[in-house]
């Protein structure tokens, strides 16, 4: 497998098939004498703006502390929860559980159903 | 043990043991495992390049013409990588020892 | 029996691209100027788009993925925010146009200036794709944008030269305002060869749940949609020709445009140009404001559906409010539309390159494409639209400065 062009930004959906997000990026986990592992998924957060250039990291990371959920770190997924990789990266976990739709619900609870006709986000 | 940002790692560039430009990181290959994701290697190299962008329909025309001497890759094993500082990854050998993979 | 419903997703994409606002005033200033001369720059942009169209269609049906989820998943997200920042910038310039666009068609019909409708038609445009479904929307401006026929009525009215047109098929250079002539040629291309156009539609064609299945009707669909507008477009050249040349006008006022259609339907002719302009920019304004909301959301991977409600997928929602409402600052403070539009044509002929290199990787990738990846046809048709969007990238700018 090729982590680049297999999992890096891929799209993710969890076991409802609920879409979650794209890979922003790859925690590896290396050593001196070991074999670098692959350990955890990233999501959202100051990944994706790093990648780019750290100062966009920084102010992102400054107006998401202002407004939003308040989460700045990304978010982790252990790569033991991949059920497989293909056209999307597949997960074993429910999305609202990890983290990865904070933004989208927050979004949806204090603007969208704000306004006549937003509809409502299923309660859990 | 420490840990790095895979995706922070493409497009460095790498030197050999000597100070040699090698080329840039472009793909890691991988074995996914029931335990772990393993990294086996690192390619490096234009050719690396086009292989992630899935663009050979494309390029192998051009890669013919010019004989193969543009695009190459080189595989660096995991073994012989030093990414002791993940902002300058450095071999462990010197370039003349590694094996083009193309 | 179903598939072929789906022209409807042709014409309004066609609409977005040939009968908005750009487009039917550089058709009618080359009429206004040059006659038949211009009418090959229609038929090269037609062409394109038929072909350009086709395959985003293509992809979006084999591998379910739209043109933006596969130039984030294939070239990375910094390259991705490179493309995304050009092309959402020069969109949004664009929207602002149409929204100008759908205000100047209720000026000449109502007298009250496109700065009151501002607001309202904002708020119009907003509450289709607040309340509206994508088939709605979809279907809805395609109908209304059924009026543009008027100018193919016209046209014909008023006894063209068709020998002269069919010259006019074939490039020829003028005698003398050779600045003039290359900028409104640069004008016709820019302003049919959008690459928003490409992200609606392949966006569409997974709103409409199309599968492999879908491919034969795709080609259809396109070659329709795409000759249904640039014959309308042509329509509008040739009926400004008839009209306006004669006459010596020259469009320096969007009301001279609405003159265009008088001498074959008289009074008719002024209120079906003003219903036209007000439906086809409707339907552009849409088009547009829905591209810019599938790239953020397709690119940054959030849900997006306009079949969904908006609390379903909220960021997407959010975008467009957002995209919708700043559009509408530039009119409120009575910056003129039209030279928005000519602002922003030539914008998007300058980022036209970063669209289409791309796509090109993308038509050839087995991954997303299988067996249906580009034949050596289309291969060659995208490589004529890089070199021509290289040449309109340099030299589009410069031309605006001078000949505009």
């Amino acid at each position: 497998m090729k982590l680049v062009r297999d999992v890096l930004d891929k799209k993710l959906t969890d076991r409802e098939d609920c879409e979650m997000g794209r890979v922003s990026g790859l925690v590896m986990q290396v050593g001196e004498r070991s074999q670098p592992r692959i350990t955890h998924i990233l999501v959202g957060g100051k990944t994706l703006w790093m990648r780019i250039h750290p100062w966009i990291a920084r102010v992102a990371a400054r107006l998401s502390r202002m407004w939003g959920p308040k989460r700045d770190e990304p978010v982790r997924i252990p790569w033991s929860r991949v059920e497989s990789v293909g056209k999307d990266v597949k997960l074993d976990v429910k999305a609202r559980d990890t983290g990865a739709l904070d933004w989208e619900l927050w979004v949806a609870k204090h603007i969208i159903e704000r306004i006549p006709g937003g509809g409502k986000q299923e309660e859990e | 043990m420490k840990e790095i940002n895979a995706e922070l790692l493409i497009g460095r560039k790498v030197c050999d043991a000597n100070g040699e430009k090698v080329g840039r990181i472009e793909e890691f290959r991988v074995t996914n495992t029931e335990k772990a994701c393993l990294v086996e290697g690192y390619l490096v190299g234009t050719s690396a390049l086009v292989d992630r962008l899935s663009a050979w329909t494309l390029i192998r025309p051009i890669d013919k013409a010019l004989r193969g001497r543009v695009f190459s890759v080189y595989e660096i094993p995991w073994e012989q990588m030093d990414l002791s500082d993940p902002k300058h990854p450095k071999l462990r050998i010197p370039k003349s020892e590694l094996r083009h993979s193309k | 029996m179903k598939k072929i419903l789906q022209l409807t997703l042709g014409i309004i994409t066609s609409v977005g691209g040939f009968l908005e606002i750009g487009s039917v005033v550089t058709a009618a200033q080359a009429g206004a100027n040059y006659g038949y001369k211009l009418l090959w720059a229609i038929l090269l942009g037609t062409i394109c788009l038929i072909f350009l169209v086709e395959m985003s269609g293509r992809l979006a049906a084999v591998s379910k993925h739209t043109i933006v989820d596969a130039t984030r998943e294939r070239f990375g997200f910094p390259f991705f925010s490179i493309v995304m920042l050009g092309i959402v910038a020069v969109a949004f310039l664009v929207l602002v146009a149409e929204l100008g666009g759908i205000g100047l068609a209720l000026q000449i019909l109502s007298g009250i200036g496109f700065r009151w409708w501002a607001i309202p038609v904002s708020i119009i445009v907003w509450l289709l794709m607040w309340k509206g479904t994508f088939g709605v929307i979809e279907n809805g401006a395609s109908l209304l944008g059924l009026v543009t026929i008027s100018f193919a009525v016209a046209a014909v009215k008023m006894h063209p030269d068709w020998g002269g047109a069919a010259h006019g098929l074939l490039p020829t250079m003028p005698g003398d305002g050779k600045a003039k002539y290359g900028f409104t040629a640069v004008s016709i291309l820019g302003a049919s060869i959008s690459p928003y156009l490409m992200y609606f539609y392949s966006s569409g064609a997974i709103e409409d749940k199309w599968d492999e299945s879908y491919i034969p009707m795709n080609r259809i669909i396109a070659g329709f949609g795409m000759t249904f507008g640039g014959f309308l477009s042509m329509a509008v050249l040739v009926a400004a020709a008839l009209s306006l040349q004669p006459r010596g006008i020259d469009i320096e006022k969007f009301e001279q445009a609405a003159l265009l259609m008088t001498p074959a339907l008289t009074r008719w002719g002024f209120y079906l140009f003003a219903f036209s302009m007000l439906f086809a920019c409707l339907g552009a304004a849409l088009e547009i404001s829905l591209a810019i909301a599938y790239f953020f959301a397709q690119g940054l991977g959030w849900s997006w559906s306009e079949d969904l409600d908006p609390s379903r997928d909220s960021r997407f929602a959010f975008t467009y409010t957002i995209i919708i409402l700043l559009g509408a600052i530039p009119l409120l403070l009575g910056i003129d539309p039209i030279k928005v539009t000519m602002m922003s044509m030539a914008l998007t002929s300058a980022t036209l390159p970063l669209a289409i290199v791309p796509f090109l990787f993308l038509m050839n990738d087995p991954i997303y494409l299988g067996k249906h990846r580009n034949g050596w046809l289309s291969n060659s048709v995208v490589a004529i639209v890089i070199l021509i969007s290289f040449v309109l990238a340099i030299i589009s700018i410069p031309l605006e400065i001078i000949g505009g």
